[in-house]
Protein backbone atom coordinates (compact mmCIF):
# COMPACT_ATOMS: atom_id res chain seq x y z
CA UNK A 1 0.00 0.00 0.00
CA UNK A 2 1.20 3.48 -0.79
CA UNK A 3 1.64 6.09 1.92
CA UNK A 4 -1.41 7.86 0.51
CA UNK A 5 -3.57 4.76 0.87
CA UNK A 6 -2.33 4.27 4.42
CA UNK A 7 -3.00 7.84 5.43
CA UNK A 8 -5.87 8.47 7.80
CA UNK A 9 -6.43 11.68 9.75
CA UNK A 10 -6.17 11.67 13.52
CA UNK A 11 -8.85 12.96 15.88
CA UNK A 12 -10.29 16.43 15.36
CA UNK A 13 -7.99 18.26 17.76
CA UNK A 14 -6.20 21.13 16.05
CA UNK A 15 -8.96 23.70 15.60
CA UNK A 16 -10.93 26.08 17.76
CA UNK A 17 -13.49 28.80 17.23
CA UNK A 18 -12.80 32.44 18.01
CA UNK A 19 -15.97 34.44 18.57
CA UNK A 20 -16.05 38.18 18.13
CA UNK A 21 -18.72 40.81 17.82
CA UNK A 22 -19.31 42.58 14.53
CA UNK A 23 -20.22 46.24 14.08
CA UNK A 24 -23.89 45.58 14.69
CA UNK A 25 -23.25 43.37 17.68
CA UNK A 26 -23.69 40.18 15.68
CA UNK A 27 -21.54 37.21 16.56
CA UNK A 28 -18.70 36.59 14.12
CA UNK A 29 -16.91 33.29 14.08
CA UNK A 30 -13.37 32.72 12.97
CA UNK A 31 -11.51 29.45 12.71
CA UNK A 32 -8.11 29.05 14.35
CA UNK A 33 -5.98 26.02 13.52
CA UNK A 34 -2.64 25.31 15.16
CA UNK A 35 -0.32 22.69 13.79
CA UNK A 36 3.21 21.86 14.87
CA UNK A 37 5.55 20.88 12.07
CA UNK A 38 9.04 19.42 12.37
CA UNK A 39 10.46 21.83 9.84
CA UNK A 40 11.97 25.29 9.96
CA UNK A 41 9.81 28.38 9.50
CA UNK A 42 11.76 29.12 6.29
CA UNK A 43 10.77 25.78 4.83
CA UNK A 44 7.15 26.15 5.91
CA UNK A 45 7.07 29.69 4.49
CA UNK A 46 8.13 28.41 1.10
CA UNK A 47 5.35 25.81 1.15
CA UNK A 48 2.79 28.52 2.02
CA UNK A 49 3.82 30.94 -0.71
CA UNK A 50 5.34 29.10 -3.67
CA UNK A 51 2.84 27.93 -6.33
CA UNK A 52 4.70 24.68 -6.99
CA UNK A 53 4.54 23.79 -3.28
CA UNK A 54 0.94 24.92 -2.87
CA UNK A 55 -0.07 22.61 -5.70
CA UNK A 56 1.06 19.67 -3.57
CA UNK A 57 -1.09 20.35 -0.54
CA UNK A 58 -3.33 23.46 -0.61
CA UNK A 59 -7.02 23.56 -1.58
CA UNK A 60 -6.25 26.15 -4.26
CA UNK A 61 -3.79 26.76 -7.03
CA UNK A 62 -1.99 30.11 -7.12
CA UNK A 63 -0.77 31.63 -10.37
CA UNK A 64 2.05 33.51 -8.66
CA UNK A 65 3.95 33.73 -5.39
CA UNK A 66 2.00 34.74 -2.28
CA UNK A 67 5.22 35.88 -0.65
CA UNK A 68 5.27 39.53 -1.76
CA UNK A 69 3.21 42.34 -0.26
CA UNK A 70 0.95 43.97 -2.83
CA UNK A 71 1.10 41.03 -5.21
CA UNK A 72 -2.15 40.19 -6.97
CA UNK A 73 -2.56 36.46 -7.38
CA UNK A 74 -5.37 34.39 -8.82
CA UNK A 75 -6.45 31.53 -6.59
CA UNK A 76 -8.31 28.70 -8.26
CA UNK A 77 -10.29 26.44 -5.94
CA UNK A 78 -9.34 22.88 -6.72
CA UNK A 79 -12.08 20.34 -7.41
CA UNK A 80 -15.00 22.73 -7.06
CA UNK A 81 -17.88 21.53 -9.25
CA UNK A 82 -17.54 24.68 -11.30
CA UNK A 83 -14.37 26.65 -12.06
CA UNK A 84 -13.94 29.08 -9.21
CA UNK A 85 -11.25 31.70 -9.49
CA UNK A 86 -10.81 34.56 -7.08
CA UNK A 87 -8.25 37.30 -7.14
CA UNK A 88 -6.35 37.90 -3.95
CA UNK A 89 -4.05 40.61 -2.78
CA UNK A 90 -1.24 39.89 -0.37
CA UNK A 91 -1.57 42.47 2.40
CA UNK A 92 1.26 41.29 4.69
CA UNK A 93 4.25 39.11 3.94
CA UNK A 94 6.90 39.13 6.64
CA UNK A 95 9.00 36.08 5.84
CA UNK A 96 9.13 33.70 7.61
CA UNK A 97 6.67 34.88 10.23
CA UNK A 98 3.45 36.40 9.03
CA UNK A 99 1.40 36.14 5.85
CA UNK A 100 -1.97 37.73 5.11
CA UNK A 101 -4.20 37.63 2.07
CA UNK A 102 -7.85 36.97 1.29
CA UNK A 103 -9.45 33.90 -0.26
CA UNK A 104 -12.71 35.11 -1.68
CA UNK A 105 -14.55 36.88 1.15
CA UNK A 106 -12.39 35.29 3.81
CA UNK A 107 -9.24 36.76 5.31
CA UNK A 108 -6.40 34.35 5.83
CA UNK A 109 -3.69 35.04 8.39
CA UNK A 110 -0.78 32.64 8.74
CA UNK A 111 1.62 32.88 11.68
CA UNK A 112 4.83 30.89 11.86
CA UNK A 113 6.72 30.60 15.15
CA UNK A 114 9.98 28.75 15.65
CA UNK A 115 9.15 26.09 18.21
CA UNK A 116 11.14 23.10 19.48
CA UNK A 117 13.35 22.93 16.40
CA UNK A 118 10.34 23.13 14.11
CA UNK A 119 7.47 25.50 13.47
CA UNK A 120 4.21 26.18 15.18
CA UNK A 121 1.90 27.13 12.32
CA UNK A 122 -1.31 29.02 13.08
CA UNK A 123 -3.99 29.73 10.51
CA UNK A 124 -6.68 32.25 11.40
CA UNK A 125 -9.54 32.66 8.94
CA UNK A 126 -12.94 34.33 9.31
CA UNK A 127 -14.82 31.56 7.58
CA UNK A 128 -18.04 32.18 9.54
CA UNK A 129 -20.26 29.84 11.48
CA UNK A 130 -22.02 27.94 8.71
CA UNK A 131 -19.03 26.20 7.19
CA UNK A 132 -16.58 26.33 10.07
CA UNK A 133 -16.56 22.58 10.79
CA UNK A 134 -16.15 21.76 7.10
CA UNK A 135 -13.24 24.19 6.89
CA UNK A 136 -11.58 22.79 10.00
CA UNK A 137 -11.87 19.24 8.65
CA UNK A 138 -10.47 20.20 5.26
CA UNK A 139 -7.55 22.20 6.63
CA UNK A 140 -6.60 19.45 9.09
CA UNK A 141 -6.21 17.00 6.20
CA UNK A 142 -4.32 19.60 4.14
CA UNK A 143 -1.89 20.15 7.04
CA UNK A 144 -1.21 16.40 7.27
CA UNK A 145 -0.46 16.38 3.54
CA UNK A 146 1.77 19.44 4.03
CA UNK A 147 3.68 17.63 6.78
CA UNK A 148 4.30 14.67 4.46
CA UNK A 149 5.44 17.03 1.71
CA UNK A 150 7.90 18.85 3.97
CA UNK A 151 9.26 15.51 5.18
CA UNK A 152 10.17 14.62 1.61
CA UNK A 153 7.41 12.04 1.43
CA UNK A 154 4.63 13.72 -0.55
CA UNK A 155 1.35 11.82 -0.70
CA UNK A 156 -0.43 14.18 -3.07
CA UNK A 157 -3.07 16.79 -2.48
CA UNK A 158 -6.28 15.61 -0.76
CA UNK A 159 -9.03 18.16 -1.34
CA UNK A 160 -12.62 18.30 -2.56
CA UNK A 161 -14.22 14.91 -3.20
CA UNK A 162 -10.87 13.19 -2.60
CA UNK A 163 -11.04 14.24 1.05
CA UNK A 164 -14.25 12.22 1.44
CA UNK A 165 -12.22 9.06 0.93
CA UNK A 166 -10.06 10.06 3.88
CA UNK A 167 -12.51 10.45 6.75
CA UNK A 168 -13.31 14.09 6.10
CA UNK A 169 -16.92 13.40 7.12
CA UNK A 170 -15.80 12.05 10.50
CA UNK A 171 -13.66 15.14 11.15
CA UNK A 172 -16.48 17.39 10.02
CA UNK A 173 -18.91 15.71 12.43
CA UNK A 174 -16.38 15.78 15.30
CA UNK A 175 -15.68 19.47 14.82
CA UNK A 176 -19.37 20.29 14.45
CA UNK A 177 -19.97 18.63 17.82
CA UNK A 178 -17.03 20.42 19.47
CA UNK A 179 -18.13 23.78 18.11
CA UNK A 180 -21.74 23.18 19.08
CA UNK A 181 -23.18 23.51 15.60
CA UNK A 182 -25.54 21.32 13.71
CA UNK A 183 -23.78 18.65 11.68
CA UNK A 184 -24.41 19.70 8.11
CA UNK A 185 -26.47 17.17 6.20
CA UNK A 186 -24.07 17.18 3.34
CA UNK A 187 -23.04 15.07 1.60
CA UNK A 188 -26.25 13.10 1.98
CA UNK A 189 -25.82 9.87 3.91
CA UNK A 190 -26.41 6.64 2.07
CA UNK A 191 -29.72 5.26 3.24
CA UNK B 1 -28.83 9.89 -17.62
CA UNK B 2 -31.11 12.26 -15.71
CA UNK B 3 -31.62 15.99 -15.43
CA UNK B 4 -31.00 16.34 -11.72
CA UNK B 5 -29.93 19.94 -11.25
CA UNK B 6 -30.27 23.21 -13.07
CA UNK B 7 -28.91 26.63 -12.08
CA UNK B 8 -29.80 30.24 -11.77
CA UNK B 9 -27.17 32.88 -11.19
CA UNK B 10 -27.81 35.08 -8.18
CA UNK B 11 -25.96 38.16 -7.01
CA UNK B 12 -26.16 37.17 -3.32
CA UNK B 13 -26.55 33.55 -2.25
CA UNK B 14 -27.78 34.28 1.28
CA UNK B 15 -30.44 36.65 0.02
CA UNK B 16 -31.36 34.18 -2.71
CA UNK B 17 -31.73 31.36 -0.20
CA UNK B 18 -34.16 33.47 1.82
CA UNK B 19 -36.18 34.40 -1.25
CA UNK B 20 -36.35 30.91 -2.74
CA UNK B 21 -37.31 29.32 0.58
CA UNK B 22 -39.29 31.93 2.54
CA UNK B 23 -41.02 33.64 -0.38
CA UNK B 24 -41.26 30.98 -3.08
CA UNK B 25 -41.57 28.08 -0.64
CA UNK B 26 -38.79 25.75 -1.78
CA UNK B 27 -36.66 23.85 0.72
CA UNK B 28 -32.89 23.98 1.11
CA UNK B 29 -31.33 20.79 -0.18
CA UNK B 30 -27.52 21.02 -0.36
CA UNK B 31 -25.31 23.63 1.22
CA UNK B 32 -21.61 23.03 0.99
CA UNK B 33 -18.59 25.24 0.80
CA UNK B 34 -15.04 24.83 -0.39
CA UNK B 35 -13.14 28.02 0.17
CA UNK B 36 -15.02 30.83 -1.55
CA UNK B 37 -17.09 28.35 -3.56
CA UNK B 38 -20.55 27.58 -2.17
CA UNK B 39 -22.71 24.83 -3.64
CA UNK B 40 -26.25 25.73 -2.66
CA UNK B 41 -29.39 24.07 -3.98
CA UNK B 42 -33.10 24.06 -3.22
CA UNK B 43 -35.81 21.57 -4.13
CA UNK B 44 -39.58 21.60 -4.17
CA UNK B 45 -41.22 20.22 -1.01
CA UNK B 46 -43.66 18.52 -3.38
CA UNK B 47 -40.74 16.62 -4.85
CA UNK B 48 -37.89 16.57 -2.28
CA UNK B 49 -35.78 14.15 -4.30
CA UNK B 50 -36.67 15.76 -7.60
CA UNK B 51 -34.70 18.20 -9.70
CA UNK B 52 -32.61 20.64 -7.68
CA UNK B 53 -32.14 24.29 -8.46
CA UNK B 54 -28.63 25.54 -7.82
CA UNK B 55 -28.36 29.12 -6.59
CA UNK B 56 -25.00 29.94 -8.13
CA UNK B 57 -23.12 33.05 -7.13
CA UNK B 58 -22.76 35.26 -10.16
CA UNK B 59 -19.18 36.42 -9.95
CA UNK B 60 -18.61 35.91 -13.65
CA UNK B 61 -18.69 39.15 -15.70
CA UNK B 62 -19.84 37.32 -18.85
CA UNK B 63 -22.72 35.72 -16.99
CA UNK B 64 -23.62 39.08 -15.44
CA UNK B 65 -23.87 40.71 -18.84
CA UNK B 66 -26.10 37.91 -20.08
CA UNK B 67 -28.23 37.96 -16.92
CA UNK B 68 -28.83 41.71 -17.15
CA UNK B 69 -29.61 41.55 -20.86
CA UNK B 70 -32.27 38.87 -20.58
CA UNK B 71 -33.72 40.60 -17.51
CA UNK B 72 -34.11 43.80 -19.52
CA UNK B 73 -35.77 41.84 -22.31
CA UNK B 74 -38.26 40.47 -19.73
CA UNK B 75 -37.00 36.94 -20.36
CA UNK B 76 -37.18 34.52 -17.44
CA UNK B 77 -34.05 32.86 -16.11
CA UNK B 78 -36.08 29.90 -14.85
CA UNK B 79 -39.55 28.52 -15.21
CA UNK B 80 -41.42 26.61 -12.50
CA UNK B 81 -44.54 24.61 -13.11
CA UNK B 82 -47.53 24.66 -10.81
CA UNK B 83 -51.00 23.14 -10.66
CA UNK B 84 -52.43 26.26 -9.04
CA UNK B 85 -51.00 29.42 -10.48
CA UNK B 86 -53.66 31.69 -8.95
CA UNK B 87 -53.05 30.26 -5.50
CA UNK B 88 -49.28 30.50 -5.84
CA UNK B 89 -49.55 34.04 -7.17
CA UNK B 90 -51.59 35.15 -4.13
CA UNK B 91 -49.37 33.30 -1.68
CA UNK B 92 -46.09 34.57 -3.12
CA UNK B 93 -47.41 38.11 -3.53
CA UNK B 94 -48.57 38.14 0.07
CA UNK B 95 -45.00 37.38 1.11
CA UNK B 96 -43.81 40.52 -0.61
CA UNK B 97 -42.66 39.40 -4.04
CA UNK B 98 -43.01 41.78 -6.95
CA UNK B 99 -44.81 40.31 -9.96
CA UNK B 100 -43.96 41.91 -13.28
CA UNK B 101 -46.84 39.96 -14.85
CA UNK B 102 -49.91 38.65 -13.03
CA UNK B 103 -51.35 35.28 -14.12
CA UNK B 104 -52.03 35.73 -17.82
CA UNK B 105 -53.62 33.35 -20.29
CA UNK B 106 -51.41 32.47 -23.24
CA UNK B 107 -51.57 29.65 -25.75
CA UNK B 108 -51.77 26.38 -23.89
CA UNK B 109 -50.98 27.76 -20.46
CA UNK B 110 -51.32 30.48 -17.88
CA UNK B 111 -48.11 32.23 -16.96
CA UNK B 112 -46.94 34.80 -14.44
CA UNK B 113 -43.59 36.50 -13.95
CA UNK B 114 -41.91 37.69 -10.79
CA UNK B 115 -38.67 39.34 -9.77
CA UNK B 116 -36.47 37.12 -7.58
CA UNK B 117 -34.61 40.24 -6.26
CA UNK B 118 -31.30 38.55 -7.12
CA UNK B 119 -31.07 39.58 -10.75
CA UNK B 120 -33.65 37.32 -12.38
CA UNK B 121 -37.18 37.08 -13.60
CA UNK B 122 -38.88 33.81 -12.76
CA UNK B 123 -41.80 32.48 -14.73
CA UNK B 124 -44.58 30.40 -13.20
CA UNK B 125 -46.51 28.22 -15.60
CA UNK B 126 -49.72 26.28 -15.30
CA UNK B 127 -50.45 24.12 -18.31
CA UNK B 128 -54.02 24.05 -19.54
CA UNK B 129 -55.67 20.69 -19.29
CA UNK B 130 -57.73 19.58 -22.22
CA UNK B 131 -60.59 17.27 -21.50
Amino acid sequence: MSDREQYTPGPANIARVQKDRGQNGEEKWALVLVRELRHSPEKVWEALTDPAHLREWAPFDADGSLGTVGATVKLTTVAAPRVNVSETRVTRAEAPKLLEYNWGEHDMRWELEAHGGGTRLTLWTNIGQRFIAMGAAGWQICFDVLDHLLSGNPIGRIVGPEAMKFAWQRLNAEYAKQFGIETPNWPPQKS
Amino acid sequence: MKIKVTSVYVDDQEKALRFYTEVLGFAKKADFSQGPFRWLTVASPEEPDGTELQLALNNNPAAKTYQQAIFQQSQPAANFFTDDIKGDYERIKARGAEFTMPPTDVTGSTIAMLNDTCGNLIQLTQLKRWS
